[in-house]
């Protein structure tokens, strides 16, 4: 029996050696788990959340563990785009895998002057919209939430970044997602991450006060993973698979298996974020187990199995 | 810069469970054994380091034995590791033996509770920055505060064997005497401060006990016990150095201390981590920009645990 696949796929005209990408906000800048993992194994590399000033991020407590899952308040606590290109950006270069830095702001003019310098940078290959944040009280969700606001901001930050990839990380708590999907794809995107946490709160019943200073959080963990597998499938038979747009599936994978599902259930391509926490070499397993999934199924490769859940 | 060297400092690896006993109602002793590249890494483990505990793996004990304020939380399927400091950190031959205490306070330590020896339980580590020497210092004042004793009780020996130039002087703190992690033994003096503990006695570093409800040794707090001591002996501030860990509000007032008698001091802080590796941010710690009063977040996982006092905004 052959011993090796390729599950190589193509991710918005890019071929990566894997379906395998760091979820922003879980894995640091660039070099933080290589201690644990060869970073040059993945698929691809999903930064932290830049924006133009650094942040210091929320008060604490800024996360707490609930049954299956973490509610995270973080507040985008991030070095700023000037530390970012003096210190990250030379240890990305050295990179080989295709690296997308996640772009947050509170403005437009925020989004918008980040990304007109992240794509000057040649080692990059795109950027990460992120309009999906719930834990700041300015911009992020608040564009992410409404699909007239999503269109233009894809829109005015493609113009911007036109020889990248644009990922656009949408929000899971919308009505429909499939509208902020449309609005994003229309506005240019070339790809689409789904999905960001989704906003929740925990209260301690002793003090009756939430236990995030922040109030609430958003859920991540194998809590929120038969919903987020629900909402790609949902994406991509509305309106991703006609339009012929990659989507990033993300929430609560922690193995082989549970990437495999978002890949049946039409993503190209999957993050791991909050599972690195616990095994920061988790990407690596969750390679291998896709491996031994084709291997498994005499498959010879993971591209015909993109939406194919009957 | 920090990572500019391709050498890894920190490993991912299973550590076998040599013993696990009970020592009190909460409170348990847990061995630990790491070979191959856990015993690499973790062979240059310092004091106030620690790791993270992998514990959903582990069974829960059985409902009838799961005390009655625990039943709630046991009902939760934890996700994140569990942060432990070692009281003993040991190289024999090509393994490493760590031996931590742990209060059974949630499901983590629930589930770590059962563990018996030959089970497995992933680490990863060695995490943090841990205590340092600095130069010229001729007497270091441990305080310890209840189940921050571990990585003291780890210092005090380190110091001993690496450091015989420097004096040491243990004091240890708790609610009574059945929250103290550490085994009392008789000195010679009759008096309400006859007693002494055994883990620093056997390195000859002098060791004081307090309880607030007075059950063993001094009535009060530690940091009124060194006070006590202060009157008694003299100290140069230049060479002198106190390190602590235990409870905020006692770091806090050790911090207070320290500043008024102009003693560098060395303090280990606990935030809830969901990484311990700095990738997840939660750990953020109110500190004072250098040289000024504008408070910057650091990170307990990565900048600490171990923080210099002055370097805190303490609440």
């Amino acid at each position: 029996m052959k011993n090796s696949v390729d599950i190589s796929v193509n991710f918005a005209g890019r071929q990566l050696q894997n379906p395998v990408l760091t979820a922003s906000g879980t894995c640091g800048y660039v070099d933080e788990l290589s201690d644990f993992m060869d970073v040059n194994c993945l698929g691809g590399f999903i930064t932290k959340s830049i924006t133009l000033k650094p942040r210091l991020g929320n008060p604490t407590p800024r996360i707490v563990e609930t049954d299956s899952g973490m509610l995270n308040a973080i507040g985008l606590a991030n070095i700023g785009l000037e530390r970012f290109l003096s210190e990250k950006l030379p240890l990305i270069e050295k990179l080989s895998i295709p690296v997308y830095v996640n772009v947050a702001g509170q403005t437009l003019d925020e989004y918008l002057a980040v990304t007109e310098a992240l794509c000057k940078c040649k080692a990059l290959a795109g950027i990460e919209l992120n309009i999906s944040c719930p834990n700041v009280k300015a911009g992020g969700i608040t564009f992410g939430k409404d699909p007239a606001q999503i269109e233009s901001i894809t829109a005015q930050v493609k113009k911007l970044c036109a020889s990248k990839t644009l990922i656009v990380k949408l929000t899971p708590t919308v009505t429909e997602i499939s509208d902020s999907a449309r609005a994003a794809i229309n506005g240019g995107a070339d790809a689409l991450s789904l999905v960001n946490t989704f906003t929740a709160m925990v209260i301690d019943i002793e003090r009756r006060k939430p236990v995030l200073a922040n109030r609430t959080g958003g859920l991540s963990g194998p809590a929120i993973k038969p919903m987020a597998v629900y909402l790609v499938n949902k994406v991509y038979n509305d309106v991703a698979k006609q339009a012929k747009i990659p989507i990033l599936g993300l929430g609560g994978i922690q193995t082989g298996s549970d990437a495999i599902e978002f890949i049946l259930a039409g993503a190209t391509a999957v993050s791991i974020g909050t599972a690195t926490f616990s095994e920061p070499n988790c990407c690596i397993n969750v390679i291998e187990g896709i491996k031994n999934y084709c291997l498994r199924h005499k498959l010879s490769g993971v591209e015909q199995l993109i939406g194919s859940v009957e | 810069m920090k990572h500019s060297c391709s050498c890894k400092t920190k490993a991912l690896a299973p550590a076998t469970v040599l013993s696990n006993e009970k020592l009190g109602p909460r409170i348990f002793r847990i061995t630990l054994q790491l070979k191959g590249l856990g015993a690499k890494a973790f062979a240059a483990f310092k004091p106030g380091q620690f790791a993270q505990f992998e514990v959903r793996d582990l069974a829960l004990p059985a409902k009838y034995a799961i005390p009655a304020d625990l039943k709630d939380k046991s009902r939760k399927n934890n996700i994140l590791r569990r942060p432990f400091s070692f009281y003993n950190v040991e190289v024999v031959e090509d393994s490493v033996i760590l031996r931590a205490l742990y209060l059974v306070l949630g499901a983590g330590t629930l589930r770590l509770s059962t563990t018996t020896a030959g089970d497995e339980i992933s680490l990863v580590g060695p995490l943090g920055n841990g205590f340092s020497v600095p130069k010229n210092k001729k007497l270091a004042l441990i305080l310890a505060g209840g189940m921050g004793a571990p990585p003291l009780q780890h210092l005090g020996t380190f110091l001993a064997e690496k450091h015989p130039e420097i004096r040491v002087a243990a004091f240890a703190g708790a609610r009574s005497k059945a929250d103290l992690p550490f085994n009392l033994v008789k000195t010679h003096a009759e008096t309400e401060l006859s007693f002494c503990l055994e883990e620093f006695a056997r390195h000859n570093i002098e060791s004081h006990v307090a309880t607030d409800d007075g059950s063993v040794g001094y009535k009060g707090f530690v940091t009124d016990l060194l006070q006590h001591w202060l009157t008694k002996n003299s100290i140069d501030p230049a060479q002198t150095i106190i390190y602590t860990c235990g409870p905020d509000p006692m770091l806090a007032s050790v911090a207070r201390l320290a500043a008024s008698l102009n003693v560098d001091c060395q303090v280990s802080t606990e935030r809830v981590m969901g990484c311990g590796f700095g990738v997840c941010q939660s750990c953020a710690i109110e500190c004072y920009k250098p040289g000024t009063q504008e408070k910057i977040y650091k990170l307990c996982c990565t900048d600490g645990p171990v923080f210099d006092s002055r370097e805190v905004a303490w609440k």
